[in-house]
């Protein structure tokens, strides 16, 4: 079957899904005014990549075995919408499949069955993972509510049943398949809960209420030059007793393997985090050297300070990436993953340091950074002349220019795409606590022991 | 005292504003400006038939104490109105007659004090009044204001908001949605911003200050305090909020929360201790006017200012992704999802759905959204950012006595 277009994507999203957003049911996500975009951006990513060859698909269908292949998936994935990256760690189940394999054949088989299913369809899938929860700090049959986590209520001949929600589901309502994991690590007795599968958009049972970062009330889309083209809506996902047939269960009841699956996504999620935060900080130290310039501040030492305490950050993220790949691991199948010690500890480093960065940007822009007019203001005949000649300073930038640069700064670092990026930086793929639990978990600590004792003249052990 | 509806038909006075591109015929009608204009509006209904304590001068500690609870209590209009007020405290007789009528007609004034790349100045003298051109930006409350005290070197002049040739240019952080009850805070306490631009007005010349060089440090006066008391008590917020969202997810003993609970709280005292300090150590003008400290005032400022991004790291790390995902109140009321959410949002007994999900809401509008940001920002970057206010810190430091230590410590006398 050949790859969708763009076009053929927006048809497909017509199947009968029950999406909500601000407490409406959504007819059609393409013709929706907050959702549109976000249907565009991907449609956009279809048409990019389309190719009418019978065989064709997306390189997010690539499973890396070289650092090559790794560099031309990363690539792809930088050209396309988010969805194309929740597609492609959905696409990591294949590198837990020889594990499932040995608890059960047929899950290793229903595996690549399913990526095969995908690529040949051309789908998107969504990481629905983070369930409800409830009291944090209980195990799911300790909580009062025993749906806090998704759970397994029916088991029949040709599939399972289940209930419960899933949170933060970016890209759900755009997507085709909500790949379900568990968000944790079962014990016997929850094996319930130790339930792994693939469920359609459109199941029978199933509600997809929806937040988005997509800038509202305003029909000049200038003002928000990244969030209007990149914005991505964020699901919650109700499972009412939904049927999953067997082909598409991938784990149900064995409890060792419950936190596998979603170890095996994490460390992708983390790792597309940590291949392109090198780029999206360079992206900060260039942003602030314009805006050095912009305000005629490029020379000043203070602010050389800080565009290099900038740099440094670039460079680290950069070299946590390289680090990560130099040390990459293979399993029995061939896939290559990023060496988690270095994923862990970048990822954490990059949002550690990533509102101290955001300062910085904030410190040399000025006060203009979230009062500064906006495009249509710019157009419009009788204030226009007053911003061109009250805005334009004497370091040669245009006000049309500095305007450019405010709103694409404002939008990415201090409006709600920018609160959208600070919250999933510290959150997606695992909090910040998590990071330091996998770098600890990960790191050689006899190693240091050792170095430490060799050092301090005591006996190696 | 005026009322707040008398306020709001005060607005229709021929002002020339503008938002997003188009001329606003009626500020009063504009939903979004009408945001800032309720919250003024509230605080006259406060005060309607008694005068506003804000047109007082603090003359003891505690009345310090009262205008400052009074100014975070009310919209952002008050602190620059009672900073025409702090100018009559420097001796200006030409100014009382001024001051006397902002007071009696119970207007507001904003201070318009930073200029755009073309500085407002005096383009001719006239009838013993002025023309001035030239533009200012970054003027709280412009569009909603009766008057705007302009500082143009060393001449101020009092324009109302009306004046021929006066224009507006302004913006709002205020919330967009169409249903905006899942912004808590900023649907009800936002405050315009504009640039304003002053293409030959003329300034009659009783409204005309001249050897006003030094109104912009006492005119923002009360803008700069406010800003050192309410960050306590934004810090104050912010651990309450971390506290309150960390029970309700049931992770309130969990080691790492705590460690950043302990964060937020050293954070939120020393925000404190320094506010306080800059009352305990309040300075009296030569009128008589009791200021906080401004040495306090600008180390807690710039202090605040460092640790903020990581404190508001630290709540959204506590709070979780429903931050930015949590359904909205729309969502709650619709009948075919509400009682999913509610069941799916709650966590434990005590905890209801609806209850965390209005606590993910505060958190996001305040700290990862479009007010969130440009509350933020303004903070960080006024006065010229953190690397001027720790050189102000630095520069208002009594760097003798602590020269005299390190010598005697050294012993070299």
């Amino acid at each position: 079957m050949p790859m969708m277009t763009g076009e053929q994507y927006r048809a497909s999203l017509l199947d009968g899904r029950k999406c909500y957003l601000d407490g409406e049911l959504i007819k059609d996500p393409a013709d929706h005014p907050l959702l549109k975009t976000s249907v565009d951006s991907v449609a956009g990513t279809y048409d990019r990549f389309y190719d009418p060859a019978p065989d064709a698909f997306h390189p997010m269908y690539t499973i890396p075995r070289s650092r090559e292949d790794m560099d031309r998936r990363i690539e792809a994935l930088g050209k396309s919408d988010i969805t194309a990256g929740t597609t492609a760690a959905c696409m990591a189940l294949v590198e837990v499949a020889p594990e499932l394999g040995k608890l059960r054949p047929e899950y290793r088989e229903r595996i690549y069955e399913f990526f095969e299913w995908c690529k040949e369809k051309d789908v998107r899938c969504s990481e629905a993972i983070t369930d409800a929860k409830g009291h944090r700090k209980k195990r799911p049959l300790q909580q009062d509510d025993p749906d806090a986590y998704v759970r397994v209520v029916d088991r029949q001949r040709d599939g399972i049943v289940i209930r419960g929600a899933k949170l933060h589901i970016t890209g759900a309502p755009l997507v085709h398949e909500q790949v379900v994991l568990p968000t944790k690590s079962m014990k016997p007795g929850e094996e319930d809960y130790a339930v792994a599968c693939s469920v359609p958009s459109n199941a029978e049972g199933l509600k997809i209420v929806n937040t988005t970062n997509a800038p509202r009330g305003g029909d000049d889309l200038r003002h928000f030059p990244i969030s209007y083209r990149t914005n991505m809506p964020e699901g919650l996902l109700v499972f009412d007793d939904v049927f999953v047939p067997n082909e598409r269960v991938f784990l149900d009841g064995e409890v060792s393997h419950a936190a596998s699956l979603a170890h095996a996504l994490g460390l992708w999620e983390r790792s597309n985090a940590v291949a392109y935060s090198g780029s999206s900080a360079d992206r900060l130290v260039g942003l602030a050297a314009l805006l050095a310039e912009m305000n005629g501040a490029a020379d000043r030492t203070d602010i050389r300070d800080l565009l290099s305490d900038l740099a440094i950050y670039a460079t680290m993220c950069r070299a946590g990436w390289e680090a990560a790949m130099a040390n990459a691991t293979t399993n029995e199948d061939g896939t290559l993953s990023p060496a988690s010690l270095y994923i862990s500890a970048s990822k954490f480093y990059n949002a550690e340091l990533h509102g101290k960065m955001i300062d910085i940007l904030h410190d040399i822009a000025g006060t203009l950074l979230v009062e500064a007019p906006t495009m249509a203001d710019y157009d419009n005949e009788e204030i226009g002349p007053d911003i061109r000649e009250h805005l334009a300073g004497d370091s040669g930038w245009s006000a049309q220019d500095r305007l450019k640069l405010l709103h694409y700064v404002r939008d990415l670092t201090a409006d709600t795409y920018g609160g959208w990026i600070a919250v999933t930086e510290s959150l997606a793929g695992g909090g910040q606590y998590a990071q330091r639990l996998v770098t600890l978990r990960h790191f050689d600590l006899n190693n240091a022991k050792d170095l430490a004792r060799r050092a301090v003249g005591l006996e190696a052990q | 005292m005026i009322t707040g509806e008398a306020y709001v038909a005060s607005l229709h006075d021929g002002r020339a504003v503008w938002l997003d591109g188009k001329k606003v015929p009626d500020v009063t009608t504009d939903p979004l400006l009408r945001k800032s204009i309720d919250w003024v509006a509230s605080t006259y209904d406060r005060y309607a038939g008694a005068e506003n304590p804000m047109f007082g001068i603090p003359r003891t500690q505690a009345e310090l104490r009262e205008q400052i609870e009074l100014l975070l209590a009310s919209d952002r209009t008050a602190a620059t109105t009672a900073g025409v007020m702090a100018l009559t405290s420097l001796g200006y007789d030409a100014l009382d007659a001024y001051a006397a009528t902002v007071r009696e007609r119970d207007i507001r004034v904003a201070a318009a004090v930073d200029d755009t790349a073309k500085p407002v100045h005096v383009e001719a003298e006239r009838d013993g009044g002025v023309v001035l051109s030239g533009g200012k930006h970054h003027v709280l409350g412009a569009a909603v204001v009766h008057e705007l005290l302009v500082v143009a070197g060393d001449v101020a002049c009092a324009v109302p908001l009306n004046a021929g040739g006066v224009r507006v240019i302004a913006h709002t952080p205020a919330p967009r949605a169409d249903d905006d009850r899942h912004f808590p805070y900023s649907r009800s306490h936002t405050i315009s911003e504009a640039i304003v631009v002053f293409d030959d007005v003329f300034v009659p010349a009783e409204r005309v200050f001249r050897d006003a060089a030094a109104f912009p440090d006492t005119l923002t006066v009360w803008e700069r305090a406010r800003a050192v008391a309410d960050q306590a008590d934004r810090a104050e917020l912010i651990l309450g909020l971390a506290q309150t969202i960390s029970e309700m997810n049931g992770i309130e003993t969990v080691s790492h929360v705590r460690d950043k609970l302990s964060a937020i709280a050293v954070y939120s005292k020393m925000c404190r201790a320094g506010w306080e300090s800059a009352l305990a150590n309040a300075q009296v003008n030569e009128g008589g006017m009791v200021l906080p400290d401004d040495s306090y005032l600008y180390a807690t400022k710039a202090y605040g200012g460092h640790l903020y991004s990581e404190m508001t790291h630290y709540l959204h790390d506590v709070a979780g992704g429903a931050v930015i995902t949590a359904p909205t109140i729309a969502d709650l009321d619709n009948p075919e999802i509400g009682d999913y959410l509610r069941k799916y949002m709650r966590t434990m007994e005590g905890v209801s759905g609806e209850d965390r999900t209005r606590i993910f809401h505060i958190i996001r509008d305040l700290f990862a959204d479009t007010y969130g940001g440009w509350d933020k920002v303004t903070n960080q970057v006024v006065g010229g950012g953190m690397h001027h206010q720790r050189m102000a810190a630095l520069d208002s430091y009594d760097l003798g006595p602590v020269k005299a230590r390190a010598r005697a410590a050294a012993g070299i006398g």
